[in-house]
């Protein structure tokens, strides 16, 4: 059993020589370090906060942004152990295939490998969320959903697809990664997790090849040198792209970044709230659309309306999946619409009920929605970052006509209507949320021109530098991120116990 | 006057009174005044929850030119002519409600006359 270790407590001048470093102690880091527990390999993880939350910790991922308002750089993610599922919401779906696909109405488009290639790491990570039993489409479906019926939707561009929730025990929030994984991090003796252990420079050698060896610093002062075979930067969308571009000692503009992509296409999941009012010609939904059922195996289940493929690529859409929210009132004109079309189409509408939709969208990747670093520094002396946020509206145009379709196959099946809300800009921008959903920043690509990693998640040009996580996502999904990129760091994993073997 | 006969009067009288109110006035059901479109607008059973609904369609076509449009398009009926057009795609959206255009169009019309 190996106990965490503060770095603060190591001298300065220390020097370790581990297999592997794992840079950040999230999802993805805490991930591959249990995917290489009990290996012959000795793994360092190396995390910059504590256990718990420290708001001087916290601070330093600050940082300044332009554009587009979106939440502080320093409020979507968390600098302690388990990272972001310390304020996670649970909510887990797999990718579709499309979202791997180069879709030729999606510019930069398209992953190194189809969903295949990830297929054999979803119940893996599925077990490592403890989203419970593995049900998700090609499985489930309403019949197992609990009470109520699926509601028609004729066949058209959206069906009801299901979220799977990450467990809650007893009044403890879905699994957060640092409480829940640390005893197992303890228990396995090649591992080596390390606290207060803030990475400040990545130092290639001479002919910028390798990393020759990482620089750590704790916040009291102290200094150590990591020099690993093999380093995984593991820290998240956000806060890989500082370690990369403050890295610039050996090749001027970053590490990776020769191509000058690092940082760029910095995407989230945009989540504009009441986006649609969706009416129920015959009466209440079934429960599992508003809110979250427990199955009788354990299994928490929601629905929501996903986009086929088909529709995707005859719509010209982007992913997304749009769910009930809450039950809403409608005014004289919406009771109106509802009446008139209910009694146009031969529909009793007399206990029709309706409800707002909210929605997970996929932006289009953005090469100029970006991260830069700033001229302030941070408590270490590490540069701070600025984001350059931006939406297109074409993202908001593409939704909407995802709405119209769900809209219209309503009234196919004459299951109901809906009216969209938003029309303008400013309408989705109203009520807009964010997933918190650092994707992008440090793409994966085969061709290094378009990507920082290859398909493996190694840098490009570099023999020993990998990133996990789902800054390497080249495009994005609606589904959200951390089941989808535990599942691509258990493939990374594999892949690094054979190139060290 | 025999009792018999006072009450046949007396409900004579009622039932007159009630056609009278049921004709002339709108406590049973609503009248509207004769239009050149009354034949495309049968097909509402609710005319004035189409004409607060068609209250929100701007445009520039008049009562005349969407009665032709209409009298074409709903020659199979209202519901089947509405399910043609979802199941075509022809839809239109009336202050974010996403409908069916002949519905759209028939809600405009009873708005305009």
């Amino acid at each position: 059993m190996t106990a965490f270790i503060d770095a603060r407590t190591l001298p300065t001048g220390t020097v370790l020589t581990p297999d592997i470093a794992i840079i950040g102690g999230g999802p993805a880091g805490i991930s591959l370090a249990l995917s290489l527990a009990h290996s012959k390999l000795n793994v360092l993880l190396l995390e910059s906060g504590g256990m718990n939350f420290d708001p001087t910790i916290q601070k330093m991922y600050s940082g300044a942004q332009t554009g587009v308002p979106y939440e502080p750089l320093d409020v979507g993610r968390l600098r302690q152990l388990g990272g972001g599922t310390n304020h996670w919401g649970g909510w887990c779906r797999p990718m579709d295939e499309i979202d791997f696909e180069r879709r030729d109405w999606v510019p930069h488009s398209g992953w190194p490998f189809s969903r295949k290639a990830m297929q054999p790491y979803y119940a893996r990570a599925q077990d490592l969320v403890e989203a419970g039993p593995w049900s998700s489409d090609q499985k489930g479906d309403a019949s197992n959903a609990g009470e109520g019926s699926v509601l028609p939707l004729n066949g058209g561009g959206l069906y009801t697809s299901w979220f799977q929730f990450s467990k809650m025990r007893g009044d403890i929030l879905p699994t957060q990664f640092g409480n829940r994984y640390r005893d197992d991090l303890k228990h396995a003796a090649n591992i080596k997790p390390l606290l207060h252990a803030n990475v400040t420079a990545i130092r290639l050698t001479p002919g910028a090849q390798q990393v020759d060896r990482l620089d750590v610093a704790t916040l009291t002062g102290k200094h150590f040198t990591v020099k690993p075979r093999i380093t995984v930067l593991a820290c998240g969308g956000i806060e890989n792209v500082r370690l990369l571009l403050a890295s610039n000692d050996v090749m001027p503009a970053g590490i990776g970044n020769q191509n000058d992509l690092v940082g760029r296409f910095f995407a989230d999941n945009p989540i504009p709230r009441d986006v649609a009012t969706l009416v129920s010609f015959a009466g209440p939904l079934a429960p599992f659309y508003g809110s979250n059922q427990t199955l009788a195996d354990g299994t928490i289940m929601r629905a929501t309306f996903a986009t086929t493929a088909a529709f995707c690529r005859a719509g010209k859409v982007g992913g997304s999946l749009s769910t009930i929210e809450q039950p809403v009132e409608l005014e004289d004109a919406g009771k109106a619409a509802v009446i008139t079309t209910a009694l146009a189409l031969g529909v009793d509408a007399s206990n029709a009920k309706a409800y707002s939709l909210g929605c997970g969208m996929e932006l289009m990747p953005d090469p100029d929605r970006r991260l830069t670093l700033s001229g302030e520094k941070d408590a270490l002396g590490l540069p701070r970052l600025k984001l350059e946020m931006r939406i297109a509206d074409e993202d908001f145009a593409r939704f909407r006509r995802t709405l119209t379709e769900l809209g219209r196959q309503l009234l196919a099946s004459k299951a109901g209507l809906l009216r969209i809300n938003c029309s303008h800009r400013e309408d989705w921008l109203k009520n807009m949320g964010w997933g918190h959903h650092h994707l992008g920043t440090t793409r994966m690509n085969d061709d290094p021109k378009q990507g920082v990693v290859n398909a493996d998640g190694l840098v490009h040009g570099l023999g020993n530098l990998y990133i996990a996580g789902s800054s390497v996502f080249p495009s994005y999904s609606a589904s959200n991120p951390t089941l989808n990129l535990i599942a691509l760091t258990l493939r990374l994993g594999d892949h690094l116990k054979k190139v060290v073997a | 006057m025999k009792r018999r006969d006072a009450i046949a009067g007396v409900v004579a009288a009622a039932a007159a009174a009630t056609a009278g109110l049921y004709r002339f006035t709108n406590l049973f059901v609503k009248h509207y005044a004769p239009t050149p479109y009354d034949d495309v607008l049968a097909q509402l059973v609710d005319r004035e929850q189409a004409a607060r609904l068609g209250a929100g369609i701007p445009g520039t076509l008049n009562p005349a030119t969407l009665a032709a449009r209409l009298r074409s398009g709903l020659k199979p009926g209202l519901a089947a002519a509405a399910e043609a057009d979802v199941a075509a795609g022809r839809m239109t959206e009336v202050d974010g409600w996403v409908l069916p255009e002949s519905v759209a169009l028939l809600a405009a019309l009873a708005s305009r006359v």
